[in-house]
């Protein structure tokens, strides 16, 4: 523990690192997670008014999917946790491996979500069915749109690892793509149990 | 206080595999928080504190994965707070909503 004793101030202390990634990234993921906090809030009060729609329609929902999805999704969080770690010991190859299971474990999630989807579909279930579908294909497929967005700026994270333009030294681009990652994940952990547990 | 760095305790910039070790304990306790909000919803008759549980596992999970995952366990306390203050206020939100 010497080496961090070094680090420490005289009340044996360390201190407060800054944010993982560009500062900016923060503000954005505040920004989409107010968005869909009030989508969260808005479909609880919504229910609220519509009790036994609500709670018939949400029986239906495949639950073995969404938690299936659940785990796909924190996994692949831990895979990005994984690879930023690499990174700082300089491991850009290993960073990168990380990073391509976290997007194989992203095209999974979409792959189950469009069956999902297409299970509602083939029911004949659309945005018009009743309010409970409409808000459950609303927030899923906007959360699906940024899943698919984390992907991208993933993969350009890859393309730069190959590339070498990430080092121990300076890995801000690789923080800043997780973080983003992760906010998807934390804005399911909510989405999961609100849409298809609690009733 | 939030910055002590007692015995056992890892922090990322110094101790890299530790830290590695550590992230996947944390996998580990969110794999198993999501199947008992699984099990909660399959077998579970639900009522008021039903509800309140599942919503308490998703703040933990939104604790764990914000501080050990994002890596705000290591920044300024304000944005830990900001964290847990969206999830208290949008959890408490839901949770008026159900209880009305």
């Amino acid at each position: 523990m010497n080496t961090n004793a070094a680090l420490m101030n005289e009340d044996g202390v360390l201190p407060a690192e800054d944010l993982p990634g560009d500062f900016a990234i923060w503000i954005f993921i505040l920004a989409e997670m107010l968005v869909f906090g009030v989508m969260f809030i808005v479909y609880a009060f919504a229910r609220a008014h519509q009790l036994e729609v609500f709670n018939a329609s949400q029986l239906t929902l495949n639950r073995g999917l969404g938690t299936l999805n659940t785990i796909i999704l924190i996994t692949s969080s831990y895979f990005v946790v994984r690879s930023v770690a690499a990174i700082k010991v300089n491991d850009a190859r290993q960073s990168a491996r990380w990073l391509l299971g976290a997007m194989a474990l992203g095209a999974m999630f979409i792959v189950v979500k469009l069956w999902e989807f297409n299970e509602k579909f083939s029911a004949g279930i659309t945005l018009e069915t009743n309010d409970f579908y409409m808000y459950y294909l609303t927030l899923t497929s906007f959360h699906l749109m940024h899943v698919l967005m984390g992907m991208i700026i993933l993969g350009c994270i890859v393309f730069k690892l190959r590339n070498g333009d990430y080092t121990a030294a300076e890995h801000f681009g690789v923080e800043t793509g997780a973080s983003f990652w992760h906010m998807v994940d934390l804005l399911w952990i909510i989405l999961f149990p609100l849409v298809y547990i609690i009733h | 206080m939030d910055h002590t760095f007692p015995t056992g305790l890892y922090h990322p910039l110094i101790m890299n595999k530790p830290i590695n070790h550590f992230s996947t304990r944390i996998w580990l306790v969110l794999i198993m928080l999501t199947m008992l909000t699984f099990a909660i919803g399959e077998e579970v008759a639900q009522g008021k504190a039903v509800m309140l549980s599942v919503l308490a596992i998703a703040f933990i999970k939104g604790q764990l994965i914000a501080n050990y995952f994002m890596g705000l366990r290591y920044v300024s306390w304000l944005w830990r707070g900001i964290i847990m203050g969206y999830f208290v206020v949008v959890g408490g939100m839901v949770a008026i909503a159900y209880l009305l």
